[in-house]
């Protein structure tokens, strides 16, 4: 009976799964690294976006306009955290610091944003969504599903979400400001008064009469 | 990761230790090519044709074994007609009429498999008894290749064959196919390291002495060509692989077929384990003990727990999407693609051991058919890989079923 090559497996078997592991977090390591540097680079335009504002009587509305087109690499970050917080989990501290710094950014970008359209005249509808994956929410998903949809139809729709569970701060200042309380899923439009509970699209839809006169796009409108 | 997934990394674990273990015994001993030495000695042989109901293929079973290069007055071929109530005693009378010298017909009453066996093993001479199912046809070396095996070593009590599909056409064949394939891989490993579990119908051959030492086959509820495995290796009794002997062997067409086939093989295992339960971890029977057995009956639970957590997962994701889906009312419409990059690619612990797993399990398969010298196009392999997984433990379940009632599945 060779023992060795029973021992010999066992040291491949457990190399083989820890070079998994190894490679998984090194993957996950890449994967945080991207969307500490895309927070970055959104940190740094919105910085550049604050700074123009301030100089606003050198600059006409529309470069300060053309400049501050954030939404998509939100929309971005915010799906790239979604993968890393479903890989490591939403109680990982990792992910909730990306998730803290991603909220700040949204509120910034939201701050500048209301700014901006005041200044310049621009009518810009602004949903805040406040949810949560603690499991305190069993409609967050359906809801989250509504506002995917919306954004992807109306280009335009600038929207914002917020895990309330987040321990941050601004994020609790902002709650307050707008008044939101604990139930959840809740939104605000415009800076209206908060509305809670799920909301279907063609709730939402009602919701948001803002949306009638709103570009589409080209490919979801023919599937409408 | 949640708790049941923990389940499946320990399963692979399991699956992944197993591939390698073999792959050391590979690297260890390569299996030879086939040599062009002719045996120093012709032993006399009796093949056993054991047949219920086998009309459609027991004239081709019996040619293949005429057409053996084998001495004629050497080979005895014994059809044993477990009481057929198709053509199959005609058709068996027909070829001991066509071949007098060589081929024999009796028809007993029906008892199953292992009665005709045992009464072909009583009512013959042959030093060399064969076993062959009448839908199995042999390749006409493949006795010779046989001979040359037991004679490379005096304590080989018994040799098992390479298993090739037959012909295999539809989308089940060709999965089966690649499955022996893997098969010829593994009974080659388990030869290496003394620990070959099951002597199947198809073309198994054993020196008369086994049945001396230790009976004659046992019903071993409807696996005798397993149970006898078990025993030899319990009696000391060595059992090979001759590779290089090679039989072709018709396998279920439907999926009720496989299923029925599959779930008496996994049942019996279940219970014949039961039987010699005073094997399992013992090193008196080395790797078969140590190794095959644990294995084996790891493999069939984790293949249960794996395909549940599967189908558990699965369901559950389905039943979130349709109810936000309903809830949502947002029309269908497919996911956007327009972001995709590699980000999004599943690169966690599990996808990667699941993917080392299956690219172990097909360069498992590539080395099986080097060994066999057999050919398998993309679309077996795609059959293999996307159809198994998803059958087998449809067999498995129903076998801990029987297993669990202690009800014999039927062997035709």
């Amino acid at each position: 009976m060779s023992w060795q090559r029973y021992l010999l497996a066992f040291v491949i078997t457990a190399a083989i799964f820890g070079t998994a592991f190894y490679a998984a977090s090194q993957f996950d390591a890449t994967r945080v690294a991207d969307i500490r540097a895309t927070e970055q680079a959104i940190s740094i335009d919105i910085l550049s976006n604050e700074t123009q504002y301030d100089l606003l009587s050198n600059l006409s509305c529309q470069t300060l306009s053309q400049n501050s087109g954030l939404t998509d690499e939100l929309n971005t970050l915010a799906s790239q955290l979604s993968v890393e917080e479903n890989n490591l989990g939403s109680s990982n501290a990792e992910v909730v610091q990306l998730k803290e710094q991603y909220s700040l950014l949204e509120i910034k970008d939201y701050l500048l944003m209301q700014q901006i359209s005041q200044k310049c005249g621009i009518k810009t509808v602004y949903v805040l969504y406040f949810y949560s994956n603690s499991g305190s929410c069993p409609q967050c998903g359906a809801a989250g599903d509504v506002l995917t949809y919306l954004r992807e139809t109306y280009p335009g729709l600038r929207i914002y979400s917020f895990d309330y569970d987040l321990d941050l701060s601004a994020l609790k200042t902002l709650e307050s400001l707008l008044k939101v309380k604990g139930q959840l899923p809740a939104f605000v439009i415009n800076d209206r008064a908060p509305i809670y509970g799920f909301k279907d699209l063609g709730d939402m839809q009602k919701l948001i009469p803002e949306l009638k006169t709103m570009a589409t796009t080209t490919a979801t409108t023919s599937k409408q | 990761m949640d708790a049941g997934a923990y389940g499946v990394l320990c399963c692979l674990f399991v699956a992944l230790y197993f591939e390698v273990f073999l792959l050391i015994s590979f690297f260890e001993k390569r299996p030879a090519g086939k040599s062009r030495e002719l045996p120093r000695h012709y032993p006399t042989v009796t093949m056993i044709v054991p047949c219920f109901n086998e009309e459609r293929t027991l004239g081709k079973t019996v040619e293949s074994l005429l057409a053996l290069e084998y001495p004629a007055d050497k080979l005895d071929i014994f059809i044993v007609d477990d009481g057929s109530r198709d053509q199959t005693p005609a058709i068996g009378a027909a070829l001991a009429r066509a071949h007098p010298a060589q081929v024999r017909y009796a028809r007993k009453e029906n008892g199953g498999k292992y009665t005709a066996l045992n009464w072909g093993i009583e009512h013959s001479q042959g030093e060399l008894i064969g076993c062959l199912d009448a839908d199995s046809f042999v390749a006409p070396d493949g006795l010779i290749e046989m001979v040359k095996s037991f004679e490379s070593d005096a304590n080989i009590f018994a040799i098992t064959p390479a298993m090739k599909v037959y012909r295999p056409r539809k989308m089940l064949e060709l999965m089966q196919a690649v499955e022996y394939t893997f098969g010829i891989f593994y009974k080659k490993m388990f030869d290496n390291i003394s620990a070959i579990n099951v002597l199947p119908g198809p073309f198994s051959m054993y020196r008369r002495e086994v049945f001396k030492r230790i009976g004659l086959f046992r019903h071993a509820h409807n696996t005798e060509d397993m149970e006898i495995a078990f025993r030899m290796h319990a009696h000391g009794l060595k059992i090979a692989n001759a590779h290089t002997a090679v039989v072709y062997t018709t396998v279920p067409p439907s999926m009720r077929a496989l299923i029925k086939q599959r779930t008496r093989w996994s049942q019996g295992f279940l219970q014949n384990s039961l039987d010699y339960a005073y094997m399992y971890f013992n090193p008196r029977f080395g790797h078969f003990g140590l190794l095959v057995l644990p294995f084996a009956l790891a493999a069939f639970f984790a293949g249960l727990y794996v395909a549940g957590y599967a189908l558990f997962t699965f369901i559950r994701m389905i039943e979130t999407k349709l109810a936000n889906f309903i809830a949502s009312g947002v029309p269908a419409h497919l996911p956007s693609v327009s972001h995709f990059s590699w980000y999004y690619l599943n690169t966690s612990t599990l996808t990667l051991l699941i993917i080392t797993t299956l690219a172990m399990t097909l360069v498992a398969i590539l080395l099986g058919a080097r060994i066999a010298n057999a050919r398998l196009g993309v679309k077996a392999f795609a059959s293999y890989f996307f159809l198994f997984g998803l059958i087998a433990p449809l067999w498995l379940a129903r076998a801990l079923v029987g297993a669990l009632r202690a009800r014999d599945a039927a062997w035709r």
